[in-house]
């Protein structure tokens, strides 16, 4: 478990956040965090869970925290995004936006809203708040685009994909804090980080980042390699399987 | 659970009505969600397995006509790498699911009002207490007289391979694109215009379907990864034990009842098919994985 808890130099520094080295450890220093899974393995009768992740804040060097939030992402995707509009009398796709580099999972907890906490050029500069992810394609500014990316927000929390939870970071005397993150069941697989800010009158006074492996364990593991890594086998099997039972029900009922 | 339910109900359909079930199934499961190409794909496969099982009795009785099966098979492996690669293109532009909707609306519609209009008339007649004279099929021989001309033992014929060819490319890619068999395209092409003792039709029918919806299963695996052997499997375990019941139901209803109310089951399905694509749907914007989903 305490493998999650890497060295945060290179995020830290794709963050915005103090490049100083000596800065970024002791920000670092400041949080103890963990995770309740350090893996989370989707079975074929997964129905989600509720993660917790927690820690601890070390008050020494800058007091007690006033403000955590807790980040949870998932792998980035290459995303196309369809408008239907209505042609000849019946609606078909047309206008389709490319969105890239966003993250297939999104799920932000935080003791207090996020917009309280922090103007939104910071929390952009965090990566914290869906509001504030960019797609890095598109001109926010043009009305079409805009609309692209509202969409886009509007379908992944449809499909409870990206969530924002408020009230979901309970501080305990400002030295510990507990979190919990509701995982969906159609969650998208690959390497998740969880990362951890503690706030202090809207100073980030703590930072951890880890990673959370989603994968998918057991036959289903097997059926979802084997679709997309050896098509053609897999397509072989599917026709097999389908020719003994067709051929076993055909036995079966012609005794009975 | 649901997925069994739904292949047990559409295989009872397809027993009692004689009919395969791909033109319903696909359709029923694109409306409680499924992707359309991943419905179609999968059920593709669950049609092999019907067809086999199906095929097996056929075989026993020697009502196959396996040179002809083999010319339609051809022309079906043809026809179902076109279908599937024309469903590769449309999908990277976002157009597949329209393709598939359109050609269920179309064919939903010709063919269920052409069954409802002919047991209609049988109805009528036969309340009339006159005999129903079957429809004789307009002439088509010179079609048959074309070059590369072929004895076909079981069937009588000596008719050119080219029409049987292109019969089965066109149901080949209908199989592609829908994810049916085809058999209501297929029969009635070789009744029509083959001109086969309708003896042996079915069975050759179901000898090829077996070969083309393989085909078309193995091409959307490796082109589309849109086959789902879960999804598959289930629909083939409801589908099976669906149609042995259904069978047994339908030898004691009346043939001609039977036929209007499948026809009102295929329009039905029609119909809400073309409302979607007619009515502005709530959401008007939809996500696609680059090179993924569906």
């Amino acid at each position: 478990m305490r493998a999650l808890i890497l060295p945060c130099l290179f995020a830290c520094l794709s963050l915005g956040l103090p490049a100083n080295a000596a800065q970024a450890s002791e920000f670092q220093n400041v949080l103890v965090t963990d995770v309740s899974k350090d893996q989370i393995s989707i079975r074929s009768n997964y129905s989600g869970e509720t993660l917790l992740l927690f820690g601890a804040i070390d008050t020494q060097p800058y007091g007690e925290a006033d403000g955590v939030v807790v980040v949870l992402r998932g792998p980035a995707q290459d995303i196309t995004l369809r408008k239907k509009n209505k042609q000849f009398g019946i609606w078909v796709n047309g206008p389709a936006y490319r969105l890239g580099d966003l993250p297939s999972f999104y799920a932000v907890a935080s003791s207090r809203p996020v917009a309280e906490l922090l103007p939104s050029a910071r929390r952009a500069e965090l990566g914290i708040g869906a509001d504030v992810l960019k797609a890095n394609n598109l001109d926010a500014n043009a009305d079409a685009e805009r609309e692209a990316i509202e969409a886009f927000l509007r379908l992944k929390q449809q499909a409870n994909l990206f969530a924002a939870q408020s009230d979901a970071v309970e501080i305990i005397h400002g030295k510990l804090f507990r979190a919990e993150i509701n995982l969906p069941a159609g969650m998208p697989v690959g390497a998740y980080t969880t990362e951890f800010f503690a706030f202090k009158d809207g100073t980030l006074i703590g930072y951890q980042i880890g990673e959370l492996p989603v994968d998918i364990v057991g036959a289903g593991h097997i059926l979802h390699e084997a679709a997309y890594n050896m098509s053609l086998l897999y397509g072989i099997f599917g026709v097999a399987l389908a020719v003994f039972m067709g051929w076993a029900v055909a036995i079966i009922f012609r005794r009975s | 659970m649901t997925l069994i339910g739904m292949g047990g109900l559409v295989g009872f359909m397809s027993g009692m009505f004689g009919v395969g079930g791909g033109f319903l199934m696909t359709p029923l499961l694109i409306f409680i969600g499924v992707p359309p190409a991943v419905a179609v794909a999968s059920e593709a496969n669950q049609i092999v397995a019907s067809s086999v099982s199906g095929g097996l009795a056929y075989w026993q009785r020697r009502a196959i006509d396996i040179p002809m099966g083999l010319i339609l098979m051809t022309g079906g492996l043809a026809g179902s790498y076109s279908g599937v690669q024309l469903f590769k293109v449309l999908r990277a532009m976002g157009q597949v699911d329209l393709l598939i909707s359109l050609s269920y609306v179309v064919f939903l519609g010709v063919i269920g009002a052409l069954m409802l209009r002919e047991s209609i008339q049988v109805i009528i007649a036969a309340r009339r207490g006159r005999p129903v004279q079957a429809r004789r099929p307009g002439q088509h021989s010179w079609i048959l007289r074309l070059p590369f001309r072929m004895r076909f033992r079981r069937s009588k014929l000596y008719i050119s391979v080219i029409p049987p060819l292109i019969i089965g490319y066109f149901v080949g890619t209908l199989s592609a694109i829908m994810g049916v068999g085809g058999g209501f395209i297929m029969v009635p092409a070789m009744i029509y215009i083959l001109r086969m003792p309708t003896n042996v039709v079915i069975g050759t029918s179901l000898f090829q379907i077996i070969f083309v919806t393989a085909s078309v299963t193995i091409f959307h695996a490796v082109e589309n990864q849109t086959v789902d052997i879960v999804l598959a499997a289930l629909l083939m375990i409801g589908g099976v034990i669906g149609a042995q019941i259904g069978a047994r139901v339908g030898q004691r209803l009346r043939g001609e009842q039977l036929r209007a109310l499948l026809a009102l089951i295929v329009l039905g399905v029609g119909v809400k098919l073309l409302l979607d694509l007619v009515n502005q749907p709530d959401e008007l914007f939809s996500l696609t994985r680059m090179g993924v989903g569906g």
